[in-house]
């Protein structure tokens, strides 16, 4: 178990060119022991890269990983004491599951008897104890994800525990029971799990703390509500909450930011930069009726979602999403929607303003 | 339904039986025939050709040589061609031209090959009993005694098909996941380890593959014995193809010939079959 302090990194694939084009930008970042993180962004955005500098497949070229404060850098991934489970299920395919558990510590030279004992308690613990004796091949490709992250779970001297996007080739049922048996490993066995996905859901449920990247750069570290309530920038507002986040184009008018053609404003705050304006408030903010500012359009789509409804309102060219109770209003038809001030946020250039 | 779907398949199958059924079928009968230089012609004679055959112990001879001569020439293939592609798989200096270099001797002629290497070997006139004197290991018998010619043989084998290994288990190395390796990484294995948890499990069944490709091929041969040793000294090197091909077409004894070729046959069949069930029960177990 450890506090991983990730100090100035940045990574570039060619660092020695004029314009070094860096996969991951520099960021400075600590990951305390025990808890649960989530990086979160679209592919290419640099999060396996950030994972595979931690677990060593990787050299940064610019900054220094820490564990618990001791430089590991130059550390061989063997040496670092990480487990990582993979996107695709890794498993010895000439071994059975038994064999598979013990292969970590047979390599660390480990006294048989021991290894026994440690590979029959992981097995137990993960479910796995009645396929023991199987052939790792034979098994369904959550029980083969079990097996490579009790891997990690048999060494007693693992750090933590990197999964890079494990759950993407489960099937969806048999995926929230994984994300289960993940959560309460991290609770018993208090190891630092780092999770790298770019399904928000799967982020928000197992994260206390999401980080969400783009374009090789950290955008926003916080817990699921925050990220929920006062996404960051666009980017995070798009990415995070389904449907997305509305964003209306504004303009200052004195001490109000106004959204031509609604009826829709905000104070505007006593230092601004120059830059587009937009107001972006969440579909799931949006009411029928109670206090707020109000918006008046034509109901031009609806999704239908069991209980709750998306519901697309047009109006002058604007298009609005929200999430209401299921036959709030009819396709077609006028209706008035609501939004409480205090869900409103102001951004510019694509960021928060606060 | 569709019964014209039988007219569709009919030129096939006619192709099929003239190919493949008719030969097979015509050879079995010339095997009970007394077919020879003197009686050319299918005449009836019974088992007889089959009962020669059992007494013949210069067939029996030949056919465990071949199997001597096959197996130690395709395991040593397997190894060597595995070492090489092990050596230009990973990012090393010039490795396309070591890739290419490697095929070379497959992309030959057989048999220009094995009269390039009878020179190579020849006793006085050869450039090889020179080099071996001169670094203190001593010129050979190579073509003129029975062990050593056994050996050329075999060399001249493993030179010319150790290509097709590298070749097969190359692209195998190449089609390898590297997700299992970072794995192996991870968990702390050293390269002797992952070897033989990730790399050899990952080509047990391209490996069973290409033995049994080789073993086929390796079961058939023929222009290097006659073109190298001609089978001698002696016996030292006459194969179950060679000394049949001696029978039927030196010896013109059509019938016999036909009946060493369908024993052959059959044994070939058993063994291979046999051979391939334990490579996959040992090589691949459950891994498919």
């Amino acid at each position: 178990m450890a506090e991983i302090h990730l100090q100035q990194l940045a990574h570039s694939y060619a660092p020695d060119a004029a314009d070094p084009a860096y996969a991951l930008k520099p960021i400075d970042m600590v990951w305390q022991d025990g808890q649960t993180y989530a990086l979160l962004g679209p592919s290419g955005c640099g999060k396996s890269t950030m994972l595979n500098i931690i677990s060593g497949l990787l050299k940064p070229s610019h900054g220094r990983v820490l564990f618990d404060g001791r430089d590991v850098t130059a550390l061989d991934t063997g040496r670092r004491n990480i487990a990582q489970v993979f996107q695709v299920p890794v498993i010895y395919t000439s071994m059975t599951v038994a064999e598979n558990l013990a292969f970590p510590l047979l390599c660390r030279k480990m006294p048989q008897a021991q290894i026994k004992k440690r590979v029959e308690d992981i097995a137990e613990r993960l479910g796995l104890a009645a396929q023991l004796r199987r052939r790792a091949n034979a098994l369904t490709a959550d029980q083969k994800q079990l097996v490579s992250l009790g891997r990690g779970l048999v060494r007693e001297d693992v750090s933590a525990i990197l999964l890079d996007e494990p759950l993407t080739v489960i099937d969806p049922q048999m995926k929230f029971e994984l994300r289960r048996i993940l959560k309460q490993i991290n609770e018993e066995f208090k190891l630092t799990m780092v999770l790298v996905t770019h399904d928000q859901d799967e982020a928000m449920t197992f994260a206390r703390t999401i980080v969400v990247m783009n374009h090789g750069e950290v955008v926003q570290s916080g817990g699921p509500n925050e990220l929920f309530e006062a996404p960051a920038t666009r980017h995070v507002g798009y990415f995070i909450g389904a449907p997305a986040m509305n964003f209306l184009p504004a303009t200052r008018e004195g001490n109000e930011i106004r959204v031509p053609g609604l009826d829709l404003s905000c104070r505007a705050p006593r230092e601004l930069a120059k830059g587009p304006l937009e107001i972006g408030f969440r579909p799931e903010k949006v009411e029928l009726t109670g206090p707020g500012q109000s918006i008046r359009g034509v109901v031009s789509r609806i999704w239908f979602e069991g209980l709750e409804e998306i519901v697309e309102v047009t109006r002058g060219g604007q298009t609005i999403r929200a999430r209401l109770p299921a036959g709030s209003c009819r396709h077609g038809s006028e209706i008035c929607l609501t939004i409480p001030e205090a869900g409103l946020r102001l951004y510019q250039n694509g960021r928060i303003v606060t | 339904m569709y019964r014209q779907k039988y007219l569709f398949l009919l030129p096939g199958l006619i192709a099929l039986t003239a190919i493949i059924l008719f030969p097979l079928i015509f050879t079995i009968r010339v095997s009970f025939s007394g077919w020879d230089v003197y009686n050319p012609g299918l005449s009836w004679a019974g088992v007889k050709n089959y009962v020669r055959l059992f007494e013949d112990t210069r067939y029996w001879s030949a056919l465990s040589r071949l199997s001597l001569l096959a197996i130690s020439t395709v395991l040593i293939q397997y190894v060597l061609g595995f070492a090489l592609a092990l050596m230009v798989w990973k990012d090393v200096h010039a490795r396309r031209f070591f890739r290419v270099l490697f095929l070379v001797p497959m992309m030959t002629t057989p048999v220009i090959m094995s009269v390039i290497w009878r020179t190579i070997f020849h006793e006085s006139l050869g450039p090889l009993n020179p080099l071996l004197d001169a670094i203190v290991l001593g010129g050979q018998p190579w073509l003129s005694s029975p062990g050593w010619a056994f050996a050329a043989v075999m060399i001249v084998e493993i030179w010319q098909w150790t290509p097709f290994m590298f070749l097969l288990l190359l692209a195998g190395l190449l089609s390898l996941p590297s997700e299992p390796y970072l794995a192996a990484k991870i968990d702390g294995a050293g390269p002797v380890r992952t070897f033989f948890s990730v790399t050899f499990p990952g080509l047990a069944a391209i490996s069973v593959g290409a033995l049994l490709i080789r073993l086929i091929e390796a079961s058939k041969i023929l222009d290097t014995v006659y073109v190298l040793t001609s089978g001698g000294p002696g016996e030292a090197t006459e194969t179950a193809s060679y000394y049949i091909y001696i029978r039927g077409l030196r010896d013109f004894q059509i019938g016999y010939s036909a009946a060493l070729s369908i024993t052959y046959l059959v044994i070939m069949i058993v063994a291979l079959t046999i051979i391939a069930k334990l490579m996959v029960r040992f090589l691949v177990k459950g891994q498919s």
